[in-house]
């Protein structure tokens, strides 16, 4: 197969992932394997911001690819949290221990066995969301077009995640809806039950329910649902008052 | 341009303002759509619960008959997750609402378009839109149907975004019919017939079926303690 099958293949396949209830951690444990793949890096790994603002480890092609980005989450050196600060591409360098720009992270690396690294923002428009961080085991330089496939990944993953969140917000929103608004069904069906039972309005039978609810120190839902459940004790609307 | 459309209905409904209500939305709804009205359906649980808001009399119509029967173009829309379209409810090959259709064609409706509401994979009920003569929608109505709908999906997840967990939005609260007398009726008659109020809520709509009528003028009934089931 060619490479740009291969590319367009991966492209596809990380958007087919991108379902209805897909798992954030799978895709960017794709996009990692996918960069080894298809790239001329040794390794990669996924860095994502928490919404304090702190980065954290989230994907990595490798064991030790996944130690050495602990290390660098640890010391707060390296090409990842440069990409992710800077919101901007951080080119290739080449890893020596002990100087640099990173000589912490340079030293770790070199024992692990790489010697060159590049890193990208995960970003839509103003918002970076992470940084995508691939190593390798040489210094010959990582091509253009390697990067350039490698950043439409970081941008596919980009978009998705942001997708992710607002649809998880929506989610949430609506839940709270509809659970509020069956609490209030439940009360106006308690308010007719009571209505009945009594032999008194809809607004005494409320004031009762209310009022039963205060004295006994109990959510107004709960009594309201024991009293359409036939289980509320009858004391609760023939004697407390609102 | 996609975008363009979404300013220029934003703009519509605006008027300039940042917030309005959601009256506005059905108000502008059907100029917007080139329609002759518009409806906001809110739905859980595969049920209708309420209505948001109604462009006239013949949508509140469309609506309350919807919440009455538990089909028509809202509830397939919501149900289905797709757009509906019956641009010619007269036909009698398209007769899909076998007790929705004849009361809306009598009220003047001859073509009704169902709407999804819903903010990525979240689905909160559905747009319903009428016109008195038949006919398709053309592709520049149908888009813009389909940006209305999801402006008024996030209209009601930002109103419901400010309210405190488990109370319903102020702003959802004033503006729509939940038709909590429906709910109050069906407490009545469970303690009345000594039934549950699910079922309850079963023999009320069976009642306002079998006696053409809508849910809620048969709960203000049993409210006044005019009508008795049984």
């Amino acid at each position: 197969m060619t490479r740009e099958a291969d590319v367009v293949r991966s492209l596809v396949e990380m958007a087919d992932t991108l379902v209805d209830d897909y798992d954030v951690v799978d895709l960017l444990t794709g996009l990692t394997d996918r960069c080894v793949t298809l790239l001329g890096v040794s390794a990669a790994g996924v860095m994502l911001a928490s919404p304090s603002g702190s980065l954290g480890l989230v994907a990595s092609s490798s064991e030790a690819m996944r130690l050495l980005e602990l290390f660098e989450l640890q010391e707060q050196e390296g090409p990842c949290l440069d990409a992710f600060r800077s919101g901007g591409r951080v080119d290739q360098e080449d890893l020596r221990a002990g100087s640099g720009r990173w000589p912490l992270f340079s030293a770790a690396a070199v024992r692990a066995g790489f010697q060159s690294a590049v890193a990208l923002p995960l970003r839509l428009r103003e918002v970076t969301l992470g940084a995508l961080n691939l190593l390798s085991t040489t210094r010959s330089p990582i091509g253009e077009a390697d990067v350039i496939v490698a950043r439409g990944f970081a941008d596919l993953a980009a978009l998705s995640i942001l997708q992710h969140r607002a649809s998880a917000e929506a989610q949430r929103l609506n839940e709270q809806l509809s659970a509020a608004l069956t609490s209030r069904i439940v009360i106006e069906q308690a308010k007719g039950v009571i209505s009945e039972r009594a032999g008194i309005d809809l607004t005494e039978a409320f004031a009762r329910l209310r009022g039963y609810a205060r004295n006994a120190n109990l959510p107004l839902t709960d009594v309201a649902r024991a009293a359409v459940d036939g289980t509320l004790d009858p004391r609760a609307w023939t004697s407390a008052r609102g | 341009m996609p975008g363009d459309r979404l300013r220029r209905i934003l703009a519509e409904l605006s008027d300039g303002e940042t917030m309005w209500p959601a009256a506005r939305l059905c108000a502008v709804g059907p100029q917007i759509t080139g329609m002759k009205g518009a409806g906001v359906m809110l739905m859980s649980d595969d049920l209708p619960r309420g209505s948001l808001c109604s462009s006239d009399e013949v949508s509140q119509l469309i609506e309350e008959l919807q919440y009455t029967l538990g089909e028509g173009p809202c509830v397939d829309a919501y149900q289905r997750d797709t757009i509906v379209s019956e641009p010619d409810l007269a036909d009698p090959q398209t007769r899909r609402w076998f007790a929705f259709t004849p009361p809306v064609l009598q009220a003047g409706v001859r073509a009704v378009f169902g709407f999804p509401l819903r903010v990525g994979t979240v689905r909160l009920g559905a747009l319903d839109l009428y016109r008195d003569r038949p006919g398709e929608l053309s592709s520049d109505q149908h888009a813009d149907a389909l940006v209305l709908a999801e402006v008024t999906a996030r209209w009601v997840l930002d109103a419901q975004a400010g309210a405190p967990s488990g109370v319903v939005a102020e702003e959802l609260e004033a503006s729509a019919d939940f038709h909590f007398a429906v709910h109050n009726a069906a407490g009545i008659v469970s303690v009345q017939e000594g039934i549950s109020v699910t079922d309850a809520l079963i023999r009320l709509r069976a009642f306002a079926y079998s006696h053409d009528r809508l849910l809620d003028d048969v709960a203000q009934d049993v409210i006044a303690r005019r009508l008795r089931l049984g």
